[in-house]
């Protein structure tokens, strides 16, 4: 990897777009990348909207915010609308078809589509794996991590949930193997 | 995220941690035990790391103590309070709470307090955002009614929030004066790798605490730490008793106060004053940032070609006016780079004037990140090279 | 005076843990002060309490007591006593920490404060010199002027709102030690204030104690003890009832 591999999280207070980046970060540390992500966010901690960073690289990662994504995950309509300056030609974007209904904007960057909200409701029947859905749409993308090492990394984040919960284990694979799957089509 | 052992002081072992837990920790690393505090984004985290270590069983039986006040006004002076009593007490505060906690902060000032404050940097003026900016370093260095003798440490990295996280009690209560880490709101809200150590490990002392009042034996001479227009100490039936004021009557105390702090500042900065430089030496730019833009700076610098160099104030106060001096001796170029206007550009202008005729570029992007690339691009407008 | 009095004789009527040599002290002739340390004074003396103290004092009127005694004090901030006697006491907790402040900066700059700690049941003593203006800094305005009173900063009369506080802090802190003595009765007023020491060393939380006082000067009565006591019993008292709450 030459430089960081940039990816940006949106969507609204509320939908896990920091557990979606911090996730993605600490997996990747987890196996051996450096890492960081923030989250950025306005003074009304409810209600507006949320946004993270993370980084992925090789070398040691000099500050948490950059200009371009290599990587955009969009959560919601608003979070469209704010964020055209983060594109460069070659982003990948991927997007929550539920809430995003307007893609003209969007449209030269070929955005991939999945609605992990019905997916998370309907197929798997808790909406809390909604974050897990995106985050494996978001694997077939992020270099330096593998489905395994992603699985592992997962392990020992949640060993204390998994341990409490172990239904839960087998639901985020279920739900992460969809996400995968579907952006691969 | 994963949370270490409460209980266990934390071994040297790398994590993946926010900034402010990653100062909750050096906290504990530095058997702080006793903190004073208020709810403010976005260093409140610090405080709930906190509450959660005194108010867990080890946390009882070590006897530390939590207590959130009903401002940041409270706080700070509770924090006085705590320190009066001998605790290695700290509070964690940002923006407006910042300037509340001047009032105290003055206090301790006068009175050579040794203070420490987590400052975590947000917008400003007034409420404003709570994300990040740089526009406190005024606040930090010179708040108050005083002439600004409080140390200010500057961390620019997540392991620095550590390794100073520990410092600043040891600073503090060595030179008895108050003693700050001015970090930033994407310091304290990223989360990323730190190693995490106990000082002991790496032969770093804890320098000893000890009550101002109540004291039964006192091993430090009051007279020695406490200005002495502000000190009374005498004795009764073979019993110590201290006195301790702010409120002066005559201009000879205040000059008295303020000429025998100056006189122990002068003598603490000698050995406190710290920078770093990254880059050719004798270089002909020479870029001055501080904190997390230092952070980018230096990745800046690394990569420019050309003779470039960063020139990083590591406390903010004393500031380390020699070794800027120093290193802009082949400048044929300044660049000033900061989240604010001119408040770390007042320090250097300060320092080197009358030292150099060269042209100063002024970066400034109150509250606004100011990445590698930007760095990068004042560097290559007009490098001498 | 002091020069015809026997050192034996000044030392009786002042209390053991009285520093001497800061006296006479620097309040007003008839200010209302020195007879509520005094009372203090004999409190300690007589439940042996000297060498436990921690003597937080405002700036104020009540800075005038930071050497009044043989006590560990410090001066704090204008309405920061409290929060400091607060820090210290959880800092250390085999403290007697006591906060000396004025109306103004206990009901004024310092109401956050004050209500907090009570509300809180911190384990401290706060004692108010109650009387009814800012006298340190030249008569102006506080919480506790009378309706009608003429203040520098109320020429034409201060308005009808005033604060009594001992009736607030029973309110908010069932469980508190909550009393207004005046300084007129010293007998009273030392019980009141050994039953308040007690409080706190005992561990029992809160203990609020004003203590109604005469400003002869910004009063305007210098001239006439009579009329000084006539405005602290009749009038001051008549607003501010005392007793236990």
């Amino acid at each position: 990897m030459a430089d960081t591999y940039n990816i940006i999280i949106s969507g609204e207070g509320g939908q896990g777009v920091l557990s979606i980046a911090e996730i993605i970060a600490q997996a990747a540390w987890l196996q051996g990348k450096q890492a960081v992500c923030v989250p950025y966010f306005s003074t009304e901690k409810r209600g507006g909207i949320s946004m993270a960073f993370a980084q992925i690289s090789d070398r040691p990662i000099a500050f948490p915010k950059f200009r371009q994504a290599d990587l955009w995950v969009a959560l919601s309509e608003r979070a469209v609308t704010r964020l055209e300056s983060y594109l460069k030609a070659g982003t990948t974007v991927i997007v929550n078809s539920h809430l995003v209904k307007d893609l003209s904007k969007l449209e030269s960057w070929q955005p991939r589509i999945i609605d992990a909200t019905k997916i998370a409701k309907e197929q798997l029947h808790k909406p809390r794996t909604f974050n897990m859905v995106i985050l494996g749409a978001m694997l077939n993308f992020v270099p330096g991590i593998s489905k395994e090492g992603f699985a592992a990394a997962l392990d020992k984040q949640f060993a204390d949930k998994y341990a409490r919960d172990p239904e839960l284990k087998k639901l985020n694979q279920q739900a992460f193997e969809i996400g995968y799957e579907l952006i691969k089509k | 995220m994963k949370i270490l052992s409460i209980n266990s002081r934390p071994m040297s072992e790398k994590n993946f941690l926010m900034g402010n837990e990653v100062l909750g920790r050096a906290a504990r690393a530095a058997q702080a035990d006793a903190m004073y505090g208020y709810p403010i984004t976005p260093a409140s985290e610090i405080m709930h790391f906190w509450a959660g270590e005194a108010g867990s069983e080890a946390g009882h039986d070590q006897g530390l103590v939590f207590q959130q006040a009903e401002d940041e006004i409270g706080a700070g002076f509770m924090l006085i309070g705590g320190v009066l009593a001998g605790r290695r007490a700290f509070t964690a505060t940002a923006g407006p709470g910042h300037v509340l906690m001047q009032d105290a902060f003055a206090m301790a000032e006068a009175m050579r307090l040794p203070v420490v404050a987590y400052i975590m940097q947000r917008g400003g003026p007034s409420t404003s955002t709570v994300i990040y900016s740089q526009q406190e370093v005024t606040l930090a260095c010179f708040g108050g009614n005083g002439n600004g003798f409080r140390i200010v440490y500057a961390p620019s990295t997540l392991q620095e929030l550590f390794d100073y996280g520990l410092k600043v009690f040891n600073t503090a209560w060595k030179y008895r004066f108050p003693t700050f880490l001015l970090g930033d709101g994407y310091l304290a809200k990223m989360l990323g790798e730190v190693e995490l150590y106990d000082p002991a490990e790496r032969g770093l002392e804890i320098v000893p605490t000890e009550p101002y009042l109540l004291e039964k034996k006192r091993g430090i001479d009051l007279k020695n730490v406490i200005p002495s227009p502000e000190l009374e100490v005498r004795y009764s039936d073979g019993v110590e008793y201290a006195c301790l004021r702010n409120c002066l009557n005559m201009e000879e105390e205040t000059l008295t106060v303020n000429q025998e702090i100056k006189a122990a500042w002068d003598k603490m900065a000698k050995e406190v004053v710290e920078h770093e430089y990254v880059g050719q030496s004798a270089a002909k730019t020479v870029v001055v940032a501080q904190g997390i833009v230092a952070a980018a700076a230096r990745q800046a610098v690394q990569e420019a070609s050309g003779s470039v160099g960063l020139f990083r104030p590591i406390t903010l106060n004393p500031f380390p006016v020699e070794a800027l001096r120093r290193s802009v001796a082949g400048a044929e170029r300044i660049i000033i780079a900061e989240s604010a206007y001119n408040q770390l550009g007042r320090m250097v202008k300060d320092a080197l004037y009358g030292q150099v005729q060269v042209p100063i570029t002024e970066y400034y992007r109150p509250s606004m990140s100011i990445l590698p690339e930007e760095i990068a691009e004042l560097i290559k407008d007009n490098v001498a090279v | 005076m002091p020069e015809e009095m026997s050192k034996l004789e000044i030392r009786s009527a002042l209390p053991k843990c009285a520093r001497l040599d800061s006296k006479p002290h620097l309040f007003c002739p008839g200010c209302g002060h020195p007879e509520v340390l005094k009372a203090l004074g004999f409190a300690v003396d007589e439940l042996g309490l000297q060498r436990r103290i921690a003597f937080g004092v405002d700036i104020g009127c009540s800075l005038l007591a930071w050497d009044f005694f043989d006590f560990d004090t410090v001066e704090t901030h204008h309405g920061r006593t409290v929060p400091v006697m607060v820090g210290l006491r959880l800092g250390n907790p085999e403290a007697i920490a006591v906060a000396y402040v004025g109306d103004g900066g206990a009901y004024a700059i310092g109401a956050g404060h004050l209500l907090n700690a009570a509300i809180r049941n911190d384990n401290i003593l706060t004692i108010v010199v109650n009387n009814g203006l800012y006298a340190m800094t030249g008569g102006q305005e506080a919480p506790t002027t009378h309706p009608g009173w003429k203040v520098k900063t109320a020429p034409y009369g201060a308005d009808q709102y005033y604060i009594k506080a001992p009736e607030i802090i029973r309110n908010v802190n069932p469980a508190a030690f909550v009393a207004r003595g005046i300084t007129s009765r010293q007998p009273e007023l030392r019980q009141l204030m050994k039953d308040a020491l007690q409080h706190i060393n005992g561990n029992h939380g809160f203990a609020f104690l004003e203590v109604l006082s005469q400003c002869p000067l910004n009063w305007k009565t210098m001239d006439s003890a009579e009329a000084t006591f006539r405005v602290l019993e009749q009038e001051h008292a008549k607003l501010f009832p005392t007793g236990r709450f």
